[in-house]
């Protein structure tokens, strides 16, 4: 029997922002947390446990190798699936920073150092943010991405030096004016000078691939005087970044790209330096957060989750669900693929099909969010794919649905059924027309055949087909591609 | 040399390649009837084109291969292990379709039984295979945690084992092997452990439990007796095989110690460019020569110990001493 809990369809939001959103039975579970227990359990993901890596890897005997690229997706998605339940927002941090911390395969052409930096944004990814980034700029992968491992003393390579600057940390500018100079960008380029990787793209023979290790080479790097931000001194690259971190213009970038992915689509990132905030207040109360709690994202994102802002009406389904929202959130619901099997690749596809190739995002820029994932094709393949798969009554997570929705109903009406299923599904909503109209055809249905519940198997799985056909409906809608 | 040094690195049989001379994530390795070495490989799910059972010579030269990947007769998807039979056939499982097929002596495909249940001769994700010195097969039915005991036609003869850690339980049981004596060595995968048991399942004797000290286990698979009785136990997922006497007392440990096979000496002849920049990658050279996720271990009758070293795509081989 479903709790009628008040807190549930806010509950249903926090995760499906905090995660890829969750089943009736977890949203029982989270009721009786209460609100900011839930969120205090969320922002932990390390309290709950893992998921039995060993036998993922008995299984998909790849699975520390991944060798290509198939091999990497699969990996990829089937982790944010097996933690969608227990962890998360470890998943769904990782998911964030691949946006903006984006890196490729298209380049990197090295499947376990991806996933490598995918692992560093899991574990890191809810910590102190100037840690973070010294990890992110000895992370292997990011270092070959730009290039900085071709960035030598006697012949500096500035893209990694620029991008940390634009992309990863203060923004080009904020307020109209510019955050940073060439030069600034010249000199935290020679501060990286020597930071680099063991061995660039070994290929995978005879024995196979080896991830790669970060290398620091002193003898490579510039210790010469640097004057970057105003401070002058012989800075090594973490000199560098304790003089970002400390920056009000990276307080505003991270407090931005938080709000633009938790709470309500912003403008794209190259339209901040000349575009204010959608929502000045809650950005302000996100900065003063990143300086108060010493740059910690975990402490920004409890200050969010719990704020007004994040919790109004307004807020809810405010953000178009991006492609691995859209696949990993219904595989979550159907509890599909909790134990090692053939097929996830396939599943995982439908990201790509939808427009965000995980592991391969389209620039360093990350992919645009919001209204820029819709098309007239990606649309097709998000209707289609969830539109198919609710309505299976063959998972576990639809059964469970359907026999949760019938056992409390004596006689199916329109009403119920959609009301049911809209709040087992998640605590969806439909606009009205949507549902007379929906209501409408369910009628029609139950005209010509029983309503009857408790009857006659015939009469059981006419009731049965109703309610998954009332669950393809709110799946094929409009409102359901919202989060 | 092995640690304590009763075992001397001698060869490597190896190349990661889809066909042909190399292998594509090994999981077992055994010597045939005809004295030649089988590997069965598992390739990875993206990769059905490198699914197969390679046979050389123990010295590393191609001969063939056989079985493809797929669903139909012949063909295999999630390969775990093999055995041969007195006859000389192979019998190969699968633990994707729940089947095991049966290659004649020349590997032509034979006939095939098993289908996914818990009932009598039914199997969930079956993997290790061994007969018995009584001829009948004794199959690991991982999911079903339990060891039966087929003929060689699939016909339902005996099973011990359920899902527990009590004597002659199991949790997600892997490698089997038998012994001169007819003795029924298992790897308790879950469990961290070897349960040795008679011919008809009667429990002997256990060892290991889970760490990464001496005797202890992290995920065993593999498993071997030699003619001495040693016991060769796969440590999969702490990178070595580890030696035990006939009592399951620990004697020694193997960590890998390759160096380049003859494939792949062809390989970097050919692309020498390939060489140079492993030779630049010094930091990852203890990588490479160490076992990643040793998962088969076979020793034949001149003591040589070949252990299937899965994620090098690589046999490696040492000689008792």
């Amino acid at each position: 029997m479903v709790s009628t809990n008040t807190d549930k369809p806010l509950l249903a939001h926090l995760l499906r922002r905090a995660g890829f959103g969750a089943t009736f039975q977890e949203l029982d579970r989270y009721s009786q947390l209460g609100y900011e227990a839930a969120v205090d359990e969320l922002l932990h993901p390390e309290r709950q446990p893992a998921i039995e890596e060993d036998v993922l890897e008995r299984y998909f005997i790849d699975w520390k190798e991944s060798r290509n690229i198939e091999g990497a997706l699969t990996e990829s998605v089937y982790r944010m699936n097996a933690y969608a339940g227990g962890r998360p927002l470890q998943e769904k941090i990782a998911l964030f920073w691949h946006g903006v911390f984006a890196t490729g395969l298209a380049k990197v052409l090295h499947e376990k150092t991806m996933l490598n930096q995918i692992d560093l944004f899991r574990e890191h990814g809810l910590g102190n943010f100037r840690d973070f980034l010294l990890h992110l700029a000895k992370d292997p992968a990011m270092i070959f991405w730009l290039d900085n491992n071709f960035n030598h003393k006697d012949a500096p390579n500035e893209n990694w030096g620029r991008e940390l600057l634009e992309l990863f940390s203060l923004g080009v500018g904020m307020d109209g004016e510019e955050n940073y100079t060439e030069n600034d960008v010249k000199n935290a380029a020679r501060a990286f000078t020597g930071w680099t990787i063991d061995d660039d793209n070994v290929a995978s023979i005879p024995f196979g691939k080896t991830p790669w290790l970060f290398r620091y080479l002193p003898e490579d790097h510039d210790d010469g005087e640097k004057t970057f931000m105003g401070h002058t001194g012989n800075f090594n690259g973490e000199d560098i970044i304790d003089i970002i971190v400390k920056q009000p213009a990276t307080a505003r970038f991270i407090s931005r790209h938080l709000y633009n992915f938790f709470v309500a689509d912003d403008v794209q990132v190259p339209a901040w330096q000349h575009t204010p905030p959608g929502d000045p207040e809650a950005i302000k109360v996100l900065e003063e957060e990143y300086f108060r709690s010493n740059y910690n994202i975990r402490s920004m994102l409890r200050v969010l989750f719990n704020s007004d802002t994040f919790k109004s009406d307004q807020a809810r389904f405010a953000k178009v669900k991006s492609p691995a929202e859209v696949v990993v959130g219904t595989l979550h619901l159907l509890g599909d693929f909790k134990f090692p099997k053939r097929g996830i690749f396939e599943v995982a596809l439908g990201c790509r099909y939808m427009g965000q190739d995980l592991l391969n995002p389209p620039s360093v820029e990350g992919w645009h969010t919001g209204e820029e994932w819709i098309d007239s094709g990606s649309l097709v393949e998000r209707v289609n794919f969830v539109a198919d798969r609710v309505s299976d009554i063959a998972q576990p997570g639809v059964r469970a649905m359907v026999d949760t929705l019938l056992d409390r109903t004596v006689e199916l009406d329109p009403v119920s059924v959609i009301n049911g299923c809209l709040e087992l599904l998640g605590h969806v909503r439909l606009h009205e027309k949507n549902k007379e109209h929906l209501a409408g055809e369910i009628r029609s249905m139950l005209d010509q055949r029983s309503g009857l519940v408790a009857g006659s198997t015939e009469e059981r799985l006419s009731a049965e087909n109703t309610v998954l056909h009332t669950m393809k409906m709110i799946g094929s809608s409009r409102e359901y591609q919202f989060a | 040399m092995s640690t304590q040094g009763l075992y001397k690195y001698h060869d490597v049989i190896g190349l990661l390649s889809p066909a042909g001379p190399g292998f594509s994530g090994p999981m077992a390795v055994a010597t045939g009837p005809d004295g030649m070495l089988y590997v069965a490989n598992r390739a990875n799910p993206n990769q059905p084109d490198g699914v197969r059972i390679t046979r050389c010579t123990k010295d590393g030269d191609f001969l063939d291969q056989f079985g493809v990947w797929g669903e139909g007769p012949g063909e295999f998807i999630w390969v775990t292990d093999f055995a041969f039979s007195p006859q000389g056939e192979v019998y190969v499982a699968d633990e994707h379709s729940h089947l095991i097929s049966v290659f004649d002596r020349e590997r032509n495909f034979s006939r095939r039984f098993g289908e996914q249940g818990s009932g009598p001769a039914e199997l969930d994700r079956p993997s290790g295979l061994e007969f018995g010195p009584n001829g009948n097969l004794y199959v690991v039915d991982t999911l079903n945690h339990r060891v039966q005991v087929l003929t060689p036609e699939g016909e339902y003869i005996s099973q011990w084992g359920s899902l527990g850690v009590g004597e002659g339980q199991f949790s997600m049981p892997w490698g089997i092997a038998i012994d001169a004596a007819g003795d029924v060595y298992i790897t308790d995968w879950r469990n961290d452990r070897v349960q040795k048991s008679d011919a008809d399942g009667k429990f002997l004797m256990s060892f290991g439990s889970s760490g990464d000290g001496e005797g202890q286990f992290n995920r065993p698979n593999g498993i071997a007796v030699d003619l001495d009785g040693d016991i060769y136990v796969c440590d999969w997922m702490n990178d070595r095989v580890q030696v035990f006497d006939q009592a399951g007392s620990y004697k020694d440990v193997l960590v890998g110690h390759s160096g380049m096979s003859k494939w792949g000496r062809t390989f970097l002849n050919a692309n020498p460019e390939i060489e140079r920049k492993l030779e630049l990658a010094s930091q990852n050279i203890e990588l490479k020569q160490r076992f990643y996720r040793p998962v088969s271990v076979h020793v034949d009758e001149d003591g040589k110990v070949y252990v299937a070293d899965c994620y090098r795509h690589r046999v490696q081989i040492y000689q008792k001493l």
